[in-house]
């Protein structure tokens, strides 16, 4: 891993810290507010890529873990992982990843704008939600011992914040593509 | 703004070693996942209530850095109410209780710098198979602490500007300007890391 590799890493940790000290946007009809740091994973994957992206949340991760605030809401430190939602937390190194890799598959610099929108669309919605899910749900089931299709019942309820937040996600993820391209330079 | 949420004290766990404290943690958790008592996981969240209200934090505080994840608690209980039997939801609900406490009494009562050394302990097995440098971990980590109130200030200026021109501020039409803005500083900051040899490479 070249110094700029890890410079991007350590820039984009940063800004998933900033994202989480926006203020959430609250919509009329989706039930929970949306914080723009739950869009970190989506952005990641698709702006740095799977390897890099992960290791931005892995760094994420770590700032959490050492006593850092720096979840949405000020949020941190290690009790975050021993709650219900660890497993979402963990998972985002997972969905960042996963995101990264198909972003990087269906991606490419010269196709039309469409193709881009529908590849970073489906890396978002597969990574970030799909991944993210498999991964979070079974974890609450596990250590709360609420049944696994009552904890999948609930989700739902933010199912249609997710798929904006994909949306947008997306948009920003091409906008970025055209101004400065990442993606293609695989670390 | 990036203030950690270690506090000054001399209580007992101040004094303890960071890592008998994560052994701790760890031993516990896997005690209280084996464990079904209801007894044992009630002992575990006095005890942990108990060292977490006496590293010296003021009610409030306490409150506030768990008041989420024990809002998410007890919602899941009051689900598992009508799912589950008293007694099970009871172990369920105690045995997290004990493990949030435990860890937010153990995230304040340590230090940056001492998770910071352990982390390099931990790497070690890594860095012998050349996977990963522990000197670039705590590289990455400063530059993060460096570069974030500059993101932040990157932030509140296109949001001003969107005012500015009358435009409703909304996530999409920053997101994208932020993320390029601060991305495009990596080559000049890589190649001021490079030019003072931090990497010895």
């Amino acid at each position: 891993m070249n110094t700029r590799d890890l410079v991007l890493i350590a820039l984009f940790a940063a800004i998933v810290v900033v994202l989480g000290l926006i203020p959430p946007i609250t919509l009329g009809f989706i039930p929970v507010p949306i914080t723009a740091q739950s869009m970190g994973v989506m952005l990641a994957g698709c702006i740095l890529g799977a390897k890099r992206g992960a290791f931005a949340f892995l760094l994420f991760l770590l700032l959490v873990a050492i006593g850092l605030p720096v979840l949405s809401g000020g949020r941190g430190g290690l009790a975050v992982f021993a709650g219900p939602s660890g497993g979402f937390i963990l998972g985002w190194v997972v969905a960042t990843f996963v995101t990264g890799l198909i972003a990087q598959r269906f991606v490419r610099e010269g196709q039309p704008e469409v193709r881009q929108f529908v590849g970073f669309f489906l890396a978002s919605i597969v990574g970030g939600i799909v991944v993210l899910y498999a991964i979070g749900m079974p974890w609450i089931s596990a250590v709360t011992g609420t049944p696994l299709l009552t904890v999948a019942t609930g989700s739902l309820a933010f199912l249609p914040g997710d798929l904006l937040k994909a949306a947008i996600a997306t948009l920003a993820a091409r906008a970025v593509f055209a101004g400065y391209p990442l993606l293609p330079v695989r670390a | 703004m990036l203030t950690s949420l270690h506090i000054e004290g001399n209580s007992w766990l101040h004094r303890l070693p960071v890592r008998a404290k994560l052994l701790a943690l760890v031993a516990l958790s896997i005690l209280l996942f084996l464990s079904g008592s209801v007894l044992v996981q009630l002992t575990a969240f006095v005890i942990s209530g108990g060292l977490y209200i006496s590293v010296g934090l003021s009610w409030r505080e306490a409150l506030k850095r768990v008041g989420f994840v024990f809002f998410t608690i007890f919602f899941l209980a009051a689900v598992n109410l009508f799912l589950l039997p008293l007694s099970e939801v009871a172990v369920l609900t105690l045995r997290l209780m004990a493990l949030v406490l435990f860890a937010a009494a153990v995230t304040a009562t340590t230090t940056i710098g001492a998770f910071m050394d352990e982390i390099t302990v931990l790497l070690t097995p890594f860095e012998r198979l050349g996977w990963v440098r522990a000197a670039d971990v705590s590289l990455a980590l400063g530059l993060v602490l460096r570069f974030v109130p500059d993101i932040l200030a990157r932030y509140q200026a296109i949001r001003e500007a969107h005012r500015a021109r009358g435009l409703p501020v909304r996530p999409l039409t920053i997101i994208g300007p932020l993320i390029i803005l601060t991305l495009k500083d990596a080559d000049t900051i890589a190649a001021a890391i490079d030019a003072r040899g931090f990497r010895r490479q």
